[in-house]
Protein backbone atom coordinates (compact mmCIF):
# COMPACT_ATOMS: atom_id res chain seq x y z
CA UNK A 1 0.00 0.00 0.00
CA UNK A 2 1.70 3.35 -0.86
CA UNK A 3 1.78 6.19 2.12
CA UNK A 4 -1.05 8.15 0.78
CA UNK A 5 -3.91 5.16 1.17
CA UNK A 6 -1.98 3.81 3.94
CA UNK A 7 -3.24 7.53 5.70
CA UNK A 8 -6.06 7.37 4.25
CA UNK A 9 -6.88 3.79 5.40
CA UNK A 10 -5.72 4.98 8.84
CA UNK A 11 -7.80 8.06 9.03
CA UNK A 12 -10.47 5.86 7.84
CA UNK A 13 -10.19 3.83 11.01
CA UNK A 14 -9.49 6.23 13.39
CA UNK A 15 -12.99 7.67 12.63
CA UNK A 16 -14.12 4.22 12.91
CA UNK A 17 -12.91 3.98 16.08
CA UNK A 18 -11.88 7.26 17.64
CA UNK A 19 -14.76 6.67 20.51
CA UNK A 20 -12.63 3.90 22.16
CA UNK A 21 -9.66 5.95 22.46
CA UNK A 22 -11.52 8.58 23.81
CA UNK A 23 -12.98 6.65 26.66
CA UNK A 24 -9.17 5.02 27.02
CA UNK A 25 -8.17 8.84 27.85
CA UNK A 26 -10.98 9.65 29.62
CA UNK A 27 -10.16 6.89 31.88
CA UNK A 28 -6.56 7.19 32.26
CA UNK A 29 -6.11 11.30 32.46
CA UNK A 30 -7.86 13.59 34.62
CA UNK A 31 -7.32 17.16 32.93
CA UNK A 32 -8.04 18.02 29.58
CA UNK A 33 -4.60 18.69 28.89
CA UNK A 34 -3.22 15.40 29.32
CA UNK A 35 -6.39 13.76 27.82
CA UNK A 36 -5.66 15.56 24.99
CA UNK A 37 -1.81 14.59 25.26
CA UNK A 38 -2.48 11.18 25.58
CA UNK A 39 -4.98 10.56 22.83
CA UNK A 40 -2.10 12.71 20.55
CA UNK A 41 0.52 10.09 22.06
CA UNK A 42 -1.97 6.66 21.20
CA UNK A 43 -2.58 8.30 17.54
CA UNK A 44 1.13 8.69 17.18
CA UNK A 45 1.70 4.79 18.36
CA UNK A 46 -1.11 3.39 16.43
CA UNK A 47 0.29 4.99 12.86
CA UNK A 48 3.45 3.97 13.76
CA UNK A 49 2.62 0.23 13.60
CA UNK A 50 0.01 0.29 11.55
CA UNK A 51 2.18 -0.93 8.56
CA UNK A 52 2.83 -3.97 10.59
CA UNK A 53 -0.76 -4.66 11.66
CA UNK A 54 -1.35 -7.75 9.52
CA UNK A 55 -4.95 -8.55 10.48
CA UNK A 56 -3.94 -11.50 12.42
CA UNK A 57 -5.90 -10.20 15.33
CA UNK A 58 -9.26 -7.93 15.17
CA UNK A 59 -8.76 -4.19 14.28
CA UNK A 60 -10.25 -3.18 18.14
CA UNK A 61 -8.29 -5.91 19.64
CA UNK A 62 -4.50 -4.63 18.01
CA UNK A 63 -6.03 -1.03 18.97
CA UNK A 64 -6.94 -1.93 22.27
CA UNK A 65 -3.49 -3.28 22.60
CA UNK A 66 -1.74 -0.24 21.60
CA UNK A 67 -4.42 2.33 23.62
CA UNK A 68 -3.88 0.35 27.12
CA UNK A 69 -0.10 0.04 26.60
CA UNK A 70 0.57 3.35 26.34
CA UNK A 71 -2.09 4.62 28.74
CA UNK A 72 -0.40 2.28 31.34
CA UNK A 73 3.09 2.70 30.39
CA UNK A 74 2.90 6.36 30.73
CA UNK A 75 3.89 7.03 34.42
CA UNK A 76 4.71 10.24 34.34
CA UNK A 77 1.09 11.42 33.06
CA UNK A 78 -0.04 9.33 35.96
CA UNK A 79 1.89 10.94 38.16
CA UNK A 80 0.73 14.29 37.42
CA UNK A 81 -2.98 12.77 38.63
CA UNK A 82 -5.00 14.33 41.16
CA UNK A 83 -6.33 12.03 43.41
CA UNK A 84 -10.26 12.61 43.16
CA UNK A 85 -10.87 13.41 47.28
CA UNK A 86 -11.41 16.95 46.89
CA UNK A 87 -14.18 18.32 44.89
CA UNK A 88 -12.82 21.48 44.12
CA UNK A 89 -10.41 19.01 42.22
CA UNK A 90 -12.87 16.93 40.47
CA UNK A 91 -12.52 17.39 36.07
CA UNK A 92 -13.86 19.66 35.16
CA UNK A 93 -16.49 17.78 33.07
CA UNK A 94 -17.89 16.68 35.82
CA UNK A 95 -18.46 18.89 37.69
CA UNK A 96 -19.93 20.75 34.46
CA UNK A 97 -22.26 18.00 33.80
CA UNK A 98 -26.41 19.04 34.38
CA UNK A 99 -28.00 16.56 36.42
CA UNK A 100 -30.41 16.07 33.70
CA UNK A 101 -31.23 12.53 34.18
CA UNK A 102 -30.16 9.20 35.97
CA UNK A 103 -28.07 8.08 32.89
CA UNK A 104 -25.81 11.38 33.90
CA UNK A 105 -25.60 10.59 37.42
CA UNK A 106 -25.00 7.07 36.82
CA UNK A 107 -22.44 7.80 34.75
CA UNK A 108 -20.37 10.00 36.95
CA UNK A 109 -20.84 7.88 39.85
CA UNK A 110 -19.36 5.07 37.70
CA UNK A 111 -16.25 7.08 36.45
CA UNK A 112 -16.06 8.57 40.23
CA UNK A 113 -15.69 5.14 41.18
CA UNK A 114 -13.32 4.01 38.20
CA UNK A 115 -10.88 6.52 39.39
CA UNK A 116 -10.46 5.05 42.37
CA UNK A 117 -9.23 1.79 40.78
CA UNK A 118 -5.35 0.73 39.95
CA UNK A 119 -4.03 1.21 36.38
CA UNK A 120 -4.94 -2.57 35.43
CA UNK A 121 -8.13 -3.12 37.49
CA UNK A 122 -9.47 0.44 35.16
CA UNK A 123 -8.39 -2.06 32.29
CA UNK A 124 -10.15 -4.55 33.01
CA UNK A 125 -13.25 -2.39 33.76
CA UNK A 126 -13.17 -0.90 30.87
CA UNK A 127 -13.05 -3.93 28.34
CA UNK A 128 -15.81 -5.50 30.36
CA UNK A 129 -17.69 -2.34 29.86
CA UNK A 130 -16.95 -2.25 26.30
CA UNK A 131 -18.65 -6.33 26.41
CA UNK A 132 -15.65 -7.60 25.70
CA UNK A 133 -15.44 -11.30 26.32
CA UNK A 134 -12.72 -12.94 28.13
CA UNK A 135 -11.28 -14.44 25.30
CA UNK A 136 -11.00 -11.11 23.71
CA UNK A 137 -9.62 -9.93 27.26
CA UNK A 138 -6.87 -12.56 27.85
CA UNK A 139 -5.96 -11.61 23.56
CA UNK A 140 -5.72 -7.95 24.71
CA UNK A 141 -3.96 -8.33 28.02
CA UNK A 142 -2.20 -11.08 28.13
CA UNK A 143 -3.86 -12.35 31.50
CA UNK A 144 -4.87 -15.71 31.63
CA UNK A 145 -9.24 -16.47 32.07
CA UNK A 146 -9.18 -17.83 34.94
CA UNK A 147 -7.15 -14.83 36.76
CA UNK A 148 -9.43 -12.46 34.86
CA UNK A 149 -12.53 -13.86 36.35
CA UNK A 150 -11.15 -13.57 39.86
CA UNK A 151 -9.72 -10.11 39.37
CA UNK A 152 -13.09 -8.93 37.49
CA UNK A 153 -14.86 -10.41 40.65
CA UNK A 154 -13.07 -8.56 42.80
CA UNK A 155 -13.33 -5.10 40.97
CA UNK A 156 -17.05 -5.90 40.50
CA UNK A 157 -17.22 -5.95 44.84
CA UNK A 158 -14.37 -3.20 44.64
CA UNK A 159 -16.97 -1.03 42.69
CA UNK A 160 -20.39 -1.81 43.95
CA UNK A 161 -18.95 -0.84 47.64
CA UNK A 162 -17.76 2.52 46.27
CA UNK A 163 -20.46 3.19 45.18
CA UNK A 164 -22.78 2.44 47.84
CA UNK A 165 -20.31 4.28 49.85
CA UNK A 166 -21.09 7.44 47.56
CA UNK A 167 -24.33 7.00 47.73
CA UNK A 168 -24.56 6.78 52.08
CA UNK A 169 -21.99 9.55 51.83
CA UNK A 170 -19.00 8.05 52.80
CA UNK A 171 -15.92 8.42 50.88
CA UNK A 172 -17.74 10.42 47.90
CA UNK A 173 -15.12 12.56 46.32
CA UNK B 1 -24.76 -0.08 41.35
CA UNK B 2 -24.31 -3.42 39.19
CA UNK B 3 -21.09 -3.01 36.40
CA UNK B 4 -23.44 -5.11 34.21
CA UNK B 5 -26.45 -2.56 34.00
CA UNK B 6 -24.40 0.33 33.40
CA UNK B 7 -23.04 -1.58 29.76
CA UNK B 8 -25.67 0.60 27.74
CA UNK B 9 -24.98 3.67 29.73
CA UNK B 10 -20.90 3.25 28.84
CA UNK B 11 -21.83 2.62 25.50
CA UNK B 12 -24.10 5.37 24.63
CA UNK B 13 -21.86 8.03 26.56
CA UNK B 14 -20.85 11.28 24.78
CA UNK B 15 -17.35 12.73 25.43
CA UNK B 16 -18.12 16.28 26.96
CA UNK B 17 -15.36 19.25 26.95
CA UNK B 18 -13.27 17.32 24.36
CA UNK B 19 -13.46 18.73 21.34
CA UNK B 20 -13.34 15.91 18.03
CA UNK B 21 -10.60 16.20 15.79
CA UNK B 22 -11.31 16.26 12.20
CA UNK B 23 -8.82 14.09 9.50
CA UNK B 24 -7.38 17.12 9.02
CA UNK B 25 -6.58 17.41 12.49
CA UNK B 26 -5.39 13.72 12.83
CA UNK B 27 -3.44 14.03 9.85
CA UNK B 28 -1.70 16.74 11.29
CA UNK B 29 -1.03 14.17 14.50
CA UNK B 30 0.42 11.71 12.21
CA UNK B 31 3.88 14.36 11.42
CA UNK B 32 4.25 14.67 15.41
CA UNK B 33 6.87 13.52 17.13
CA UNK B 34 6.34 10.85 20.10
CA UNK B 35 6.57 12.12 23.82
CA UNK B 36 6.39 9.30 25.76
CA UNK B 37 9.15 7.84 27.79
CA UNK B 38 11.01 5.84 25.29
CA UNK B 39 11.08 8.16 22.56
CA UNK B 40 12.26 10.78 25.65
CA UNK B 41 14.95 8.57 26.49
CA UNK B 42 15.70 7.98 22.89
CA UNK B 43 15.98 11.37 22.43
CA UNK B 44 18.17 12.67 25.30
CA UNK B 45 20.37 9.73 24.53
CA UNK B 46 20.80 11.13 20.91
CA UNK B 47 21.33 14.13 22.29
CA UNK B 48 24.40 13.14 24.51
CA UNK B 49 25.67 11.34 21.54
CA UNK B 50 25.93 14.16 19.62
CA UNK B 51 27.80 16.58 22.45
CA UNK B 52 30.04 13.95 22.82
CA UNK B 53 30.74 14.20 18.98
CA UNK B 54 30.49 17.70 18.46
CA UNK B 55 33.20 18.23 21.24
CA UNK B 56 35.73 15.42 20.68
CA UNK B 57 36.09 15.43 17.11
CA UNK B 58 37.54 18.62 17.18
CA UNK B 59 39.63 18.78 20.21
CA UNK B 60 40.92 15.23 18.83
CA UNK B 61 42.19 17.22 15.63
CA UNK B 62 43.13 20.02 17.49
CA UNK B 63 45.39 17.82 19.54
CA UNK B 64 46.98 15.99 16.15
CA UNK B 65 47.86 19.50 14.38
CA UNK B 66 48.74 21.77 16.47
CA UNK B 67 52.31 22.00 18.95
CA UNK B 68 53.78 20.16 16.07
CA UNK B 69 52.28 17.29 16.82
CA UNK B 70 53.22 16.92 20.65
CA UNK B 71 49.57 16.48 21.85
CA UNK B 72 49.12 13.87 19.63
CA UNK B 73 49.20 10.98 22.40
CA UNK B 74 46.18 13.46 23.88
CA UNK B 75 44.42 13.12 21.01
CA UNK B 76 44.28 9.11 21.02
CA UNK B 77 43.87 9.09 24.38
CA UNK B 78 40.40 11.00 23.73
CA UNK B 79 39.93 8.85 20.53
CA UNK B 80 40.46 5.96 22.79
CA UNK B 81 37.51 7.25 25.18
CA UNK B 82 35.66 8.52 22.19
CA UNK B 83 35.45 4.40 21.51
CA UNK B 84 34.29 3.42 24.29
CA UNK B 85 31.58 6.16 24.16
CA UNK B 86 30.45 4.97 20.87
CA UNK B 87 30.22 1.32 22.15
CA UNK B 88 27.95 2.90 25.16
CA UNK B 89 25.55 4.72 23.02
CA UNK B 90 25.54 1.76 20.15
CA UNK B 91 24.07 -0.15 23.48
CA UNK B 92 21.92 2.04 25.45
CA UNK B 93 20.00 2.64 21.59
CA UNK B 94 19.87 -0.97 21.30
CA UNK B 95 18.09 -1.99 24.40
CA UNK B 96 16.09 1.55 23.74
CA UNK B 97 15.03 0.28 20.38
CA UNK B 98 13.94 -3.39 22.41
CA UNK B 99 12.26 -1.76 25.39
CA UNK B 100 8.62 -1.50 24.20
CA UNK B 101 5.83 -3.12 21.86
CA UNK B 102 3.22 -1.45 21.94
CA UNK B 103 1.15 -3.84 19.71
CA UNK B 104 1.87 -6.72 21.66
CA UNK B 105 -0.13 -7.73 24.96
CA UNK B 106 -0.20 -5.17 27.84
CA UNK B 107 1.23 -8.00 30.18
CA UNK B 108 4.24 -8.86 27.54
CA UNK B 109 4.53 -5.41 26.46
CA UNK B 110 5.53 -4.46 31.04
CA UNK B 111 7.57 -7.65 31.20
CA UNK B 112 9.66 -6.70 28.31
CA UNK B 113 10.04 -3.13 29.79
CA UNK B 114 10.87 -4.15 33.13
CA UNK B 115 13.39 -6.79 31.86
CA UNK B 116 15.28 -3.97 29.26
CA UNK B 117 14.88 -1.27 31.75
CA UNK B 118 16.45 -3.39 34.32
CA UNK B 119 19.61 -4.17 31.45
CA UNK B 120 19.81 -0.85 30.75
CA UNK B 121 20.03 0.50 34.13
CA UNK B 122 22.80 -2.18 34.96
CA UNK B 123 24.84 -1.14 31.82
CA UNK B 124 24.53 2.04 32.42
CA UNK B 125 25.94 1.66 35.84
CA UNK B 126 28.63 -0.77 34.68
CA UNK B 127 29.93 1.94 32.12
CA UNK B 128 29.30 4.62 33.85
CA UNK B 129 31.50 3.63 36.94
CA UNK B 130 34.10 1.66 34.15
CA UNK B 131 35.04 5.29 32.65
CA UNK B 132 37.07 6.38 35.30
CA UNK B 133 39.56 3.22 35.60
CA UNK B 134 39.80 3.01 32.04
CA UNK B 135 40.82 6.71 31.55
CA UNK B 136 43.33 6.01 34.43
CA UNK B 137 44.63 3.51 32.95
CA UNK B 138 44.89 4.78 29.88
CA UNK B 139 46.67 7.84 31.13
CA UNK B 140 49.24 5.78 33.21
CA UNK B 141 49.99 4.16 29.93
CA UNK B 142 50.15 7.12 27.88
CA UNK B 143 52.29 8.88 30.35
CA UNK B 144 54.47 5.87 30.29
CA UNK B 145 55.20 5.47 27.18
CA UNK B 146 55.69 9.29 26.56
CA UNK B 147 58.08 9.72 29.88
CA UNK B 148 59.83 6.25 30.24
CA UNK B 149 61.77 6.41 33.68
CA UNK B 150 64.98 5.38 33.00
CA UNK B 151 66.44 2.55 35.35
CA UNK B 152 68.83 3.58 38.04
CA UNK B 153 71.99 4.16 36.57
CA UNK B 154 75.50 3.60 38.62
CA UNK B 155 76.29 1.10 41.09
CA UNK B 156 76.41 3.58 43.94
CA UNK B 157 73.75 3.32 46.83
CA UNK B 158 72.15 6.57 46.41
CA UNK B 159 71.83 5.65 42.14
CA UNK B 160 70.03 2.65 42.77
CA UNK B 161 67.61 4.66 45.89
CA UNK B 162 66.84 7.86 43.71
CA UNK B 163 63.37 8.06 43.20
CA UNK B 164 61.56 7.60 40.36
CA UNK B 165 58.90 10.66 39.59
CA UNK B 166 55.56 10.46 42.00
CA UNK B 167 53.82 10.22 39.06
CA UNK B 168 55.37 6.92 37.27
CA UNK B 169 54.51 4.81 40.95
CA UNK B 170 51.56 2.34 39.87
CA UNK B 171 50.69 2.61 43.42
CA UNK B 172 49.98 6.37 42.88
CA UNK B 173 47.23 5.59 40.22
CA UNK B 174 46.06 3.07 42.19
CA UNK B 175 45.21 5.07 45.38
CA UNK B 176 44.24 7.58 42.87
CA UNK B 177 41.91 5.17 40.84
CA UNK B 178 40.33 3.07 43.98
CA UNK B 179 38.31 6.36 45.54
CA UNK B 180 37.49 7.68 42.84
CA UNK B 181 35.81 4.41 40.87
CA UNK B 182 34.00 3.33 44.39
CA UNK B 183 32.96 7.22 44.65
CA UNK B 184 31.76 6.91 40.98
CA UNK B 185 29.54 3.83 41.65
CA UNK B 186 27.74 5.56 44.33
CA UNK B 187 27.35 8.90 42.37
CA UNK B 188 25.78 7.26 39.10
CA UNK B 189 23.92 4.49 41.47
CA UNK B 190 22.05 7.53 42.96
CA UNK B 191 21.51 9.38 39.70
CA UNK B 192 20.05 6.26 37.97
CA UNK B 193 17.86 5.89 40.72
CA UNK B 194 16.50 9.49 40.62
CA UNK B 195 16.20 9.35 36.37
CA UNK B 196 14.36 5.91 36.88
CA UNK B 197 13.80 4.44 40.18
CA UNK B 198 10.56 5.18 40.70
CA UNK B 199 9.48 4.66 36.98
CA UNK B 200 10.76 0.90 37.56
CA UNK B 201 9.35 0.46 40.75
CA UNK B 202 5.87 1.45 39.36
CA UNK B 203 6.44 -1.23 36.53
CA UNK B 204 6.84 -3.86 38.58
CA UNK B 205 4.37 -3.43 40.43
CA UNK B 206 2.08 -3.38 37.48
CA UNK B 207 3.34 -6.47 36.71
CA UNK B 208 2.95 -8.09 40.11
CA UNK B 209 -0.57 -6.92 39.84
CA UNK B 210 -1.14 -8.41 36.68
CA UNK B 211 0.09 -11.68 37.67
CA UNK B 212 -1.70 -12.28 41.03
CA UNK B 213 -4.43 -14.24 41.56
Amino acid sequence: MQAPELQEAFIRLMNEHRGILHKVCRLYCFTEIDRQDLFQEIVIQLWRSFPSFRGEAKFSTWLYRIALNTAISDLRRQQRRITPTDPDLLPTELQDIQYNGEKEEQLQVLYNAINRLTEVEKALTMLYLEDKSYQEMEEILGISQNNLRVKMNRIKEKLRKMTKETAYGIGKP
Amino acid sequence: MELENLKHIWATQTTPGTPEPGSEELLALLQKKSRGPVARMRRNLACEGRIILFTYIPTIVFCQIEFQGHLSILSALLFGIGLFFGIYYYRKMQLLNEMQCVSCMVRSNLARQVTTLRKYIRFYLVSGTAIIPLTAFLSYVILHWKFPVRPATGTRVYHLLEPSPWWASPIFWLLLMVPLTIGSYYLNAWYINKLYGRHIKKLQELLREMDEE
